[in-house]
């Protein structure tokens, strides 16, 4: 009975084909993938990235890369189109186009009319270079990690984000013009404490769960070298509403909301020392590294279906030990029948892996399945 | 060398200031009309401008009305202590299709929104505080969105309006008609439990 109940949880996501037109360097892709472990090979510069960007993208609706629609559009042309079939409960096709004055979304060929019901069909983790931000970058990038992982297992966390970003960009409004009408102020500041109470609510309840995860994907990975702590920083100390007022006067000069879940932090210390501050850079890439690892695991947790794994090219970044610590999250995900794209030059592709993945040759723009990969 | 007549750009510019209309309608559009039979061209044109000449804002409550005060203001068997606060007058529409409500209306015009330079004094509270004078109200009756800027323009009104013997309520809003509690999100459920009632035995 167990292994019967084991077995109806077992959940898997897959992209099933994924269509490019004018997107990036490619004028057309059409390629169908199986689960697994997908390698995508090729030199530099080749378009190999380009794809785990669209995958991100059918995913999130934006870059990974950070940027907006313009650049991912194929040169000379006037707009890209990117179409999807994901399955896992069922099966869902994606379709997207984007150009300067166009853009549509649609999923089963209806147009998609809130995010909300959008976000979630494919679920993906993306381990790039720019992870190292976590560490290194501003406490905005360490909140957008906590939003992320709200957002991708907490099917409301997004209306109620976009909801106190809105309170708070109408008070700052308010508080630019040359005099400030108080009750009006009053009244998105009930809005801004409403939704920033909730927030904060999430983020308090994420940390401790998501903090074991982050211990044991570190320690994985770095052999058990210096332990981790995740601590987070809440701008509000303990009452929103009374440490807004108190913020009057700073507000007034900065002509800003000052206090808010807008400015918490989540602070990340190796043997209890602040990681950006004091860490090596091998310790801040390592430790960028555990909390994706830790991402996928806590998604993978939450809805009983491992995310799809995008990985560009860090396997170079990484010593044979390290290496060696990142592996068995693919072998769990290969295990668990999920999918993981993987980006590498000829120089740097992880042999270990070969034997149970699925080659891609990737040049100019062209993705070809590569002889002799098993399937 | 242009392909497309001066005349039909500047109709493509025109009808694409129009809401809900993009490039690609307004080319539609103006392509259509400047094919179509002259005479239906000149009904619509015709049609158009009546309905603009004959419908104007009625000067006690904002609704929408060929003759001002319009039909609500000037019915005496509605309720003239009770006055619904909108923010559109097509929020008017909605309200009457329910059948519910049988007091009268006043359009705001808008709502406060700092991004878009909307500040209170451009909304019709003016117009609200004299009718507060004048008419025998004794409950205005917030029904605004749930957005955060509709919120906090109610609850600016509340602040503004108050005065003795006037009571000031809002609509209730909360989980929808028929929909489970597992697809409210919490900015609702908070709604919908601060407003609760008690249960008649």
């Amino acid at each position: 009975m167990a292994a019967e109940s084991t077995q109806r949880l077992r959940r898997t996501m897959h992209l099933a084909y994924l269509r490019l037109r004018d997107f990036r360097n490619y004028g057309r892709l059409d390629a169908d993938f199986e689960p697994g472990f997908h390698l995508l090979l090729g030199d530099n510069a080749q378009g190999k990235t380009n794809i785990l960007e669209a995958i991100y993208l059918i995913a999130t609706l934006r870059s990974f890369r950070g940027v907006g629609g313009a650049p991912m559009i194929r040169h000379g042309q006037k707009g890209y189109f990117v179409g999807a079939k994901i399955v896992s409960q069922g099966e869902h096709e994606v379709k997207m186009y984007w150009s300067a004055q166009e853009r549509s979304l649609s999923l089963d060929g209806r147009p998609v009319q809130k995010l909300t019901d959008y976000l979630g069909v494919l679920r993906t983790v993306v381990f790039c270079t720019e992870d190292l931000q976590l560490v290194k970058g501003p406490a905005r990038a360490r909140r957008r990690f906590m939003d992320l992982l709200l957002s991708q297992t907490h099917s409301t966390y997004l209306p109620l984000l976009q909801r106190y970003t809105q309170a708070l960009r109408a008070r700052n409004a308010l508080l630019r013009q040359p005099i400030v009408d108080p009750v009006a102020l009053e009244g998105f500041s009930r809005e801004l404490v409403r939704a920033g109470d909730e927030i904060i609510r999430l983020r308090r309840e994420l940390v401790p769960r998501f903090s074991p995860l982050a211990q044991e994907a570190h320690h994985r990975i770095s052999a058990g070298a210096e332990a981790l702590r995740l601590e987070y920083q809440p701008s509000v100390k303990s009452d929103f509403t009374t440490e807004l007022a108190q913020s009057a006067a700073r507000e007034r000069s900065y002509r800003s909301t000052v206090i808010g879940p807008h400015r918490d932090d989540l602070q990340l210390l190796l043997a209890d020392r602040a990681a950006a501050q004091f860490g090596s850079e091998g310790q801040k890439r390592t430790l960028a590294i555990a909390l994706k690892m830790a991402q996928a695991d806590y998604v993978t947790g939450i809805h009983s279906a491992p995310p799809v794994l995008l990985i560009d090219d860090i396997m170079g970044e990484l010593d044979a030990k390290r290496r060696a610590g990142f592996l068995p999250l693919l072998e769990r995900a290969h295990q668990a029948r999920g999918q993981v794209f993987m980006t590498a030059t000829e120089a740097n592709w992880p042999e270990d892996l070969a034997q149970e993945s699925l080659g891609w040759r990737v040049e100019r723009g062209t993705l070809v399945k590569q002889a002799g990969s098993s399937g | 060398m242009p392909v497309i007549p001066q005349p039909v750009t500047h109709l493509v510019a025109a009808l694409a200031k129009l809401p809900g209309i993009g490039p690609r309608s307004a080319e539609r559009i103006a392509l259509y009309l400047v094919q179509a039979e002259s005479g239906s061209v000149r009904q619509l044109a015709d049609t158009i401008l009546d309905a603009r000449d004959r419908v104007r804002l009625c000067e006690i409550c904002g609704a929408l009305t060929e003759q001002s005060p319009c039909a609500i203001c000037s019915d005496a068997r509605r309720d003239a202590s009770l006055v619904c606060l909108v923010e559109r007058p097509v929020d008017i529409l909605s309200i009457e299709k329910s059948g519910t409500f049988h007091g009268k209306y006043h359009v705001l015009g808008g709502k406060i929104s700092p991004l878009d330079g909307v500040e209170p004094e451009d909304l019709n509270i003016a117009g609200l505080e004299r009718r507060l004078k004048q008419e025998p109200i004794k409950e205005v009756v917030i029904a605004l969105g749930t957005d955060v800027e509709g919120d906090a323009t109610g609850f600016y009104l509340a602040k503004r309006l108050a005065r003795d013997g006037l009571k000031i309520t809002r609509i209730a809003h909360g989980i929808p008609a028929g929909s489970g509690l597992e697809y409210a999100d919490e900015v609702t459920l908070s709604r919908a439990l601060e407003g609760r009632r008690e249960m008649a035995p």
